[in-house]
């Protein structure tokens, strides 16, 4: 902290000739100072350990989304390089016309709404039924929180055989108690609501820890204090509970929707190709099936990016809302 | 605080010192990318003309083994493709080489595989794909096998149409290895026989409607098995229909763009009414291999597909040709062998040249056609085969071939149209034509798709 000089002011002529001032003492490096004053006490001097990774990051990982974004407005497709003399938003266009991307891009939205308000639902019952010091507690736990250990391609594989028409056991079941046998994957009204529906069996367990350690946190006072005033349970936990897991909710449901718009991996074992049933057409399989089946690379770039931009969209106000509560 | 600055300046000098690393890691990066693009750069003027693939000629000193890929892993494809390398490997004792099988989402992983290699200009020797207009996609990063085609002779032992699909932009791009049939129908000989359904008498598709009419009155069994998981296999069911019933020139006319609306949409009718009234229940969650698996259980009586379903059943226990399975030619199509390829391309920029040159040549010859061919339920190319070594029913595959009138290209496999199209017409079948079964949008999206 002594390092941080007072001479800052004096310097308003630019000292940015990158030559080496050798400042004995209290004065130190004017640049770096600057820099320190403008960024924080150790932003130079701790520099050696966050330059490194920000610089890799900032070229693999955003260097390369503002390659994708160039991609997507050449006309790039089949072999050679890309032509960036000539940009535009045409793929863009193209993709509103697309009624295949249409469908795609609704069928993401509605997947990734759905399956993020279900399995919250889920993982809040679970967690508060465990919260309720019921016995084997951590065997309940870990019976939930299996199936997200699974592979993607193991619960696909495991669902495409419950959903089958003829010997599927959701089928069976159902015939068993008297009602008809659905066609669970090739109705196309009903297959986005299948796979929602497994995807939420593999997440309810995630919701729950989230939503268990919230439970934890909140202090046994509370639920005596509503005890006492004569809350009813449901009351107590609509009321007083449930309003206090509000920042398990947030991260929660932020996961989940990531995951959601990742749901590539089960469709694309569920049918163990790019193209889904009918109707369960998502941004992410068609963006593969542009790229390698089709060799579109600057559709599916453009596809690409709007699936990132989705992502940013809800990941954004996330980080925002942590910003202002003070947690970045 | 001296204690302090002296360790600052030490710690300048470490910021200093990761700084120039930094900029120099970031330099080499920046250096690679460069060097990539004008790498693919160089792939494209080499296949323009024959330049790129005699100067890679001169350069096949280099130790790099042959690579080859392919996606036969499953069941027969894996023993066809053993048998394919032993044969190799015969021939050539001491070339080093890697055939390197991606299977996984119908040939969908190998085109994955082969187009980023590809991109990335890092070729395999050769790799196997359908060749007809489906080289099309392969466009500006495929060499000229045209050297190896005269050298051998191909063209006066393959057949005709082997040799003209085999062409792309004026040269050779690949050599075929074996080839199926498309226009197929099998069945379960004890289901028709309970039916009393003769097959040899359906030679109208209206005639197979009622012979499925009459398999759903007479017996318990499924009348036709279809798997549709995937949507290619409605997309062939329809092109054989469609050649079956409106007839060889109507098909050629859709598939070289000037499709007939009434002869589309009929086919589709018919299309429409086998799916609606005469399949299984659960087509939609099932595949190729279930499907098969309902003839060979006489659980179903008929199927329609390629001929590689014919390899499933020699592989069942007591399941055998004439006396459990029978074969017909799709009803209508009497007469014409709608054609399959399986080929090896040749990329150019050719990792090793020299040794692909020899790997095509073998590909092509009758000791590799009848290793491979047997084993995978396919016939050669060639017209000039003993076919003592397979069993009665290729032998008879073989006859049709060598005898047929029309070897149309099919629909679905590469040959008719380019693979952009084929999306377009399973993007028409996954929307409008996997249940329920919309003809009239379904026939406009077919027609829109293959219009010039």
């Amino acid at each position: 902290m002594a390092l941080h000089n007072d001479d800052t002011e004096e310097s308003g002529d630019a000292v940015t000739d990158g030559g080496v001032v050798e400042e004995q003492q209290q004065t130190g490096f004017r640049p770096i100072a600057r820099l320190n004053e403008r960024f924080g006490s150790d932003f130079v001097e701790s520099s050696q350990f966050w330059l490194p990774p920000f610089l890799l990051v900032g070229l693999f990982v955003y260097g390369a989304i503002i390659w994708n974004v160039m991609i997507s407005l050449t006309d790039f497709q089949g072999f050679g390089t890309p032509d960036y003399s000539d940009l535009d938003l045409e793929m863009y266009a193209r993709a509103l016309g697309d009624s295949g991307f249409v469908d795609a891009a609704v069928n993401t939205f509605v997947l990734l709404i759905a399956f993020t308000l279900v399995t919250l639902a889920i993982g809040l019952g679970l967690a508060i039924l465990i919260d309720r010091n019921i016995r084997f507690e951590n065997t309940f736990r870990t019976i939930y929180l299996l199936p997200m250990s699974l592979s993607f391609v193991v619960t696909a594989q495991f669902w495409a055989w419950m959903y089958n028409f003829n010997n599927g056991v959701i089928n069976i079941v159902l015939t068993s108690i008297g009602l008809d046998r659905v066609d669970w994957i090739g109705s196309p009204d009903i297959v986005l609501w299948a796979v929602v529906f497994a995807l939420m069996w593999q997440f309810a367990g995630y919701a729950m820890v989230v939503y268990l350690a919230g439970l934890r946190a909140i202090p046994d006072e509370h639920y005596e204090a509503a005890k006492v005033d004569g809350a009813s349970t449901l009351r107590m936990y609509w009321r007083v509970i449930i309003p206090q897991l509000k920042g398990s909710t947030i991260s929660a449901s932020v996961v989940l929707m990531v995951f959601a718009l990742k749901a590539f991996d089960f469709l694309y074992s569920l049918v163990g190709g790019y193209r889904p049933p009918n109707g369960a057409d998502i941004l992410a399989t068609k963006m593969v099936r542009e790229a390698y089946a089709n060799l579109n690379w600057a559709y599916s770039s453009a596809i690409a990016i709007m699936l990132f931009l989705m992502a940013l969209s809800i990941v954004g106000p996330y980080l925002y809302y942590q910003y202002k509560e003070g947690h970045l | 605080m001296t204690d302090d600055s002296d360790r600052l300046s030490r710690r300048r000098f470490v910021e200093a010192t990761g700084a120039a690393t930094l900029i120099g890691l970031a330099g080499c990066s920046g250096d690679g990318g460069g060097d990539g693009g004008d790498g693919s750069d160089g792939g494209d003027g080499g296949s323009e003309n024959t330049d790129g693939s005699d100067g890679g000629d001169g350069g096949d000193s280099s130790g790099e083994p042959l690579e080859v890929l392919h996606g036969w892993t499953g069941g027969d494809g894996a023993a066809a493709a053993e048998a394919l390398v032993e044969a190799f490997e015969e021939e050539y004792p001491d070339m080093e080489h890697e055939f390197n099988p991606i299977g996984g989402g119908g040939n969908q992983n190998l085109d994955a595989v082969v187009a980023n290699r590809l991109q990335n200009n890092n070729p395999p020797s050769s790799f196997a794909n359908w060749p007809g207009k489906n080289l099309q996609r392969y466009e500006g990063v495929l060499g000229e096998a045209d050297s190896v085609w005269e050298a051998e002779g191909f063209e006066d032992v393959m057949v005709e149409e082997a040799v003209e699909l085999h062409q792309y932009n004026g040269a050779f791009r690949a050599v075929p290895l074996g080839s199926h049939r498309l226009n197929c129908l099998f069945y379960n000989t004890s289901v028709v026989e309970e039916a009393g359904v003769d097959p040899d008498s359906l030679t109208s598709v209206s005639a197979l409607i009622d012979a499925l009419e009459t398999v759903s009155t007479e017996t318990d069994a499924v009348p036709m098995t279809h798997g549709m998981s995937g949507t290619w296999t409605t997309t062939q069911l329809w092109a054989s229909t469609m050649l079956g019933k409106e007839g060889y020139d109507p098909y050629m006319n859709f598939i070289e763009g000037s499709p007939d609306e009434a002869a589309v949409q009929s086919a589709f009718e018919s299309v429409a009414e086998i799916l609606e009234n005469y399949i299984n229940d659960d087509a939609s969650s099932i595949g190729l291999t279930e499907s098969n698996q309902n003839i060979i259980e006489g659980n179903a009586a008929f199927i329609h597909q390629g001929n590689w379903a014919a390899g499933a059943f020699r592989n069942a226990e007591d399941f055998e040709y004439d006396e459990d399975w029978g074969f017909k030619t799709f009803p209508g199509s009497e007469g014409m062998y709608m054609l399959h390829f399986d080929s090896f391309l040749y990329p150019s920029n050719n990792p090793t040249p020299e040794k692909t040159d020899k790997f095509m040549a073998f590909a092509g010859s009758e000791a590799a056609q009848v290793a491979f061919n047997q084993y995978k339920g396919s016939i050669p190319t060639r017209t000039d085969v003993d076919m003592s070594a397979f069993g009665p029913y290729l032998q008879e595959t073989q006859e049709d071939f060598a005898n047929a009138e029309e070897r149309p290209p099919n629909l679905q496999h590469g040959l008719g149209v380019d693979s952009e199209t084929m999306s377009t017409l399973n993007d028409v079948i996954s929307s409008e034509f996997s249940g329920p079964y919309n003809v009239e949008a379904a026939t406009s999206g077919f027609i829109d798709a293959v219009s010039n």
